[in-house]
């Protein structure tokens, strides 16, 4: 089990298939760079990206807002000291009005916080310097599946993703740690209300049901005594930061998966990482995530004891993986259908075209099933099969015109609702407009010569060891036997091997 | 099987249908089960065919945001409700009557005409146990038919048909908008959901000639059916067998987007037909609940054998400024749905045809200082259609403050229960594999 594959079996598919799964794919060139390395030292290249310096791009509005806040609670206010004043049935009315376009304009900013905040996300997939990072943080909000729906506040949103981003191949108990007081998730699964009297139980039993032990590995004893430990955890919504609040803490003996103790919330998270099943199931569940949907118990278990020798680090377990010969296996390679992030993401940069508008690129995930920052619930998405409906798999055909061919270019994407006036179609537009794709940066001159030399490079770039003869033979057809070919030409084949089943597996 | 064709039929149609000959054994989920109405005669014929010719249709008609229960069947000999409601109660005159203590606001006058004609029924004070008021969390108990306090990934109706996947009933739901709604959610993903039928296709890039096929289009098609070398498949008798017998994903990745891929192609061509093909038989308004529920009759004339449609109105969070907005509301919900019963009944469809409305929680019995409502538990839910047990069902819960939990109302049926009696007496099949458990169908047909 996770013998190193060896030496003679390291080649361009197994550096292509690294560069898909530890990353959001490589073009030819960054295959090739890949390759070059050998297989340690790509298995480096992803899983050592600290050396490779950060890029920094925190948006003005990532950080706290107490005036804001202040401004928040005091319209919550509002209507009660309205009913109690005086005021006319006027005065009453203009106050309420005020309220309610204070509230929207509060709403409106975070929706467009939020896009902004997913459109940067998207192009540090596509074009930082780590890809393993970003893919990592991509992993981790998808298991600690928080939705800025609930949250409402796009700051501990980015707070978040930016304390997934930081810790993404640590230590588990730092991760942990540090997600059971995050503001987003005190919010999200209700730990923030959590007090004593009435401990609220759905951090502690999705803490343990969703992100460490899985179903059938505690008691519901456990959870609700959990709970009692965690009762103190709490937020400062003013400040916008956790908050321990010791008056709401019950200091009471409690009895957790065997252990008895006068425990708070930390210790409680001690004792469910020290369980062997809590390495089993991180372990299964990044398997799952980077390599398959299946995976022996065996193999689980071998990752799992890398993890645990390794004081429970997951960069050690990641490289293991990504070495392994089982990571290579025939069953593993081209067998996992793309997110529509990295559905998204991948055609960016296998495109070599700038990312969409942010205001563009959330619609288009979103239109395939993935709206990032808003998992449908704290199980995250399913993935897997479950991203394929014969809607969303028409979306990413008709996507894939729009990232190809440009907005505009088609009928019925891009353009406004109708209703809406000139100017503010005229804005919309100019918000979602987007070039056709640079043909000259995918395909040479040379390659362009005719018809065979272009499928391939095209097959080469978009489908390395998933072009068939059925697909060679429908290009041919469609690209007739001319000598020469336009860029809209290049387009459309790139465009209708896009729309392909194989396309959508990596 | 429900509807056994022949085999010399089934090659024909294989040979000259949409797919103009290859298939193997990857036979799309969309066509298995909507074989016959894909054939070019079968499509003509106005009613369903085949699977769908005697088999009955839900339409759930969501109502998002938490609809006002309150001011929807209105109280209106409780002194209770004019007291909690002093700005937004709605006059007991205005009121059209059911009986002396509850009626339906004016804006629902299409309900009215709908209750006097026999073809609603009204089930009163529905909810769950310890009710959520969150719109997220809440919308996924009804989505999901799950306990308050469990997580479910499956949705109730794709539950349905995962389990009606194991016989031959059609499988395919259909939704109206761009969202799966969760309640779709199956182990075994078959809905499909469309927003306008123009939009579900491949979207040509090419200008080409009207009426005729642009050559990326066609590239595509070809790109999209299953490999030459499967054909060969196509002589052996087991294969053909296969055709319309319960689907499984025992194939890799690639089988199963191939099979989607054609899924796809297939029901774009059937539905972009049905629509140019299939006129309505009655005025609708111009909303877009209208056109939602004016696409799913053509669906339904046109003989697509889905038994699910689901279409939803949102709006219907109500905090502030409630009364101008809920009457709008109402009367499109009334208005549309009073449509499509009118378009059903030309069609000589109303009678396979179940309309069940539901929103995720109703609102909170007092008003709040900005002539609206808070979220809140119990609701009415409303069934119409021609076979449904026209009345009232279960008991107006009490206004009564110390009858109230935190301010709202208690629930008396469990919204499982209206599942349940849907399941059980109208999709005919057992609820308890979908529901996991037993609820006590109620009695609705």
């Amino acid at each position: 089990m996770l013998s190193p594959l060896p030496a003679a079996k390291w080649d361009y598919a197994c550096a292509a298939h690294l560069y898909n799964r530890a990353g959001f794919g490589g073009t030819p060139a960054e295959i090739e760079a890949l390759l070059g390395m050998g297989l340690d030292g790509a298995v480096s290249y992803f899983v050592d990206y600290e050396k490779i310096p950060e890029t920094e791009d925190r948006p003005d509005w990532a950080k706290p807002d107490p005036a804001r806040n202040e401004r928040v609670r005091d319209l919550k206010q509002m209507p009660r000291q309205a009913m109690s004043s005086d005021l006319t049935e006027e005065q009453k009315q203009e106050d309420a009005e005020k309220r309610r376009k204070a509230v929207q304009e509060i709403q409106r900013n975070q929706v467009r916080d939020l896009q902004e905040m997913r459109g940067q996300w998207l192009q540090r997939m596509a074009q930082g310097p780590r890809p393993l990072q970003e893919k990592l943080t991509l992993f981790w909000h998808g298991h600690f599946a928080t939705s800025a729906i609930k949250v409402r506040d796009a700051y501990f949103m980015w707070l978040q993703i930016d304390t997934f981003r930081r810790l993404a191949s640590g230590q588990w108990l730092d991760m942990l740690s540090a997600v059971a007081t995050d503001p987003a998730m005190l919010v999200w699964l209700d730990q923030a209300q959590s007090r004593k009297e009435h401990p609220n139980e759905n951090f502690a039993r999705e803490c343990m049901e969703l992100f460490t032990l899985g179903e059938g590995h505690y008691t519901e004893k456990d959870v609700t005594e959990a709970a009692r430990a965690m009762t103190g955890w709490s937020l400062d919504r003013i400040q916008e930061e956790y908050h321990y609040r010791d008056r709401m803490h019950d200091a009471g003996v409690k009895t957790v998966l065997g252990r008895t103790g006068h425990f708070d919330g930390p210790e409680i998270l001690k004792i469910i990482v020290a369980q062997p099943q809590a390495a089993r199931f991180i372990s299964g569940k990044l398997w799952k995530f980077f390599a398959s949907e299946s995976g022996e118990p065996a193999l689980i278990e071998a990752l799992a004891d890398v993890f645990r020798s390794k004081d429970n680090q997951f960069k050690p377990l990641l490289r293991a993986m990504f070495r392994s010969e089982e990571f290579y296996a025939g069953s593993v390679v081209g067998a996992q259908v793309k997110s529509p992030v990295h559905w998204l993401v991948g055609a960016i940069r296998l495109l070599e075209r700038p990312m969409p508008p942010p205001i563009v690129s959330t619609e288009m995930i979103k239109s395939l099933g993935q709206d990032l920052l808003m998992p449908p619930n704290v199980k995250g998405w399913d993935g897997g099969l479950s991203w394929i409906t014969t809607n969303t798999l028409l979306a990413r055909y008709n996507q894939a015109a729009t990232l190809v061919l440009g907005q505009g270019n088609l009928g019925a994407p891009g353009g406004g609702r109708p209703g809406q006036n000139m100017a503010a179609q005229l804005a919309n537009a100019a918000a979602r407009r987007m070039d056709p794709v640079d043909v000259n940066s995918i395909v040479s001159l040379s390659d362009r010569r005719d018809a065979e030399t272009l499928i391939t490079a095209l097959g080469q770039r978009f489908m390395p060891g998933q072009l068939t003869d059925q697909h060679r033979q429908v290009l041919r057809d469609f690209l007739g036997s001319r000598t020469e070919f336009q860029d809209t030409d290049v387009r459309h084949a790139i465009r209708l091997l896009m729309c392909t089943p194989e396309y959508q597996v990596t | 099987m429900k509807h056994p064709f022949s085999l010399q039929t089934r090659r024909d149609f294989l040979r000259t249908g949409v797919l103009g000959g290859a298939l193997s054994w990857t036979v799309p989920a969309f066509l298995s089960n909507t074989f016959s109405a894909l054939h070019a005669q079968a499509a003509e014929s106005a009613t369903q065919t085949a699977t769908g010719k005697d088999s009955t249709i839900l339409v759930v008609l969501q109502m998002a945001g938490g609809n006002d229960g309150l001011n929807t069947v209105v109280p209106c000999a409780s002194d209770d409700y004019y007291r909690a409601r002093p700005k937004i109660g709605l006059p007991a005159r205005s009121i059209l009557k059911i009986n002396d203590y509850i009626g339906l606001p004016p804006a629902l006058a299409g309900f009215k005409d709908l209750y006097d004609a026999g073809h609603l029924s009204i089930i009163q004070g529905v909810g769950y146990p310890n009710p959520n008021r969150s719109h997220f969390r809440s919308t996924e108990i009804w989505q999901t038919a799950s306990d308050a306090g469990k997580v479910e990934s499956y949705g109730w109706l794709g539950r349905y048909f995962d389990n009606a996947c194991a016989g031959a009933d059609p499988t395919v739901g259909v939704n109206i908008g761009r969202q799966m709604p969760q309640a779709f959610n199956a182990r075994t993903p078959t809905g499909i959901s469309l927003e306008t039928p123009q939009n579900y296709r491949f979207i040509s890039g090419h200008r080409g000639a009207d009426g005729e096929m642009s050559a990326d289009e066609k590239s595509f098609r070809e790109l999209n059916q299953p490999a030459p070398e499967d054909a060969a498949m196509e002589n052996s008798g087991a294969t053909i067998g296969a055709i319309g017998g319960p689907v499984a994903h025992h194939g890799s990745v690639l089988d199963f987007l191939q099979r989607t891929a054609l899924d796809a192609e297939l029901s774009s061509d059937k539905i972009l037909a049905i629509t140019r093909r299939v006129e309505n038989q009655a005025e609708y308004p111009a909303t877009q609940l209208a056109r939602s529920l004016k696409l799913v009759a053509q669906l339904i004339a046109g003989g697509l054998p889905t038994r699910v449609y689901y279409v939803s109105q949102g709006g219907y969070d109500t905090h502030t400024n409630q009364a101008g907005q809920h009457q709008r509301l109402l009367q499109e919900l009334g208005d549309s749905v009073k449509a499509f019963i009118a378009d059903l009944k030309a069609q000589g469809n109303l009678p396979r045809v179940l309309v069940m409305t539901f929103s995720e929680f109703g609102r909170r019995v007092t008003e709040n200082a900005n002539g609206g409502t808070d979220h809140g538990a119990a609701a009415p839910m409303f069934v119409l259609g021609d076979k449904v047990r026209a009345g009232l069902h279960g008991q107006y819960p009490s206004l009564a403050p110390a009858d109230l939990f935190n301010g709202d109302l208690k629930y008396n049926v469990d919204f499982r229960c209206v599942y349940a009696g849907l399941l059980e007496t109208w999709l005919k099949t057992r609820s308890e594999p979908i529901l996991g458990r037993k609820f006590t169908p109620l009695a609705l047909v």
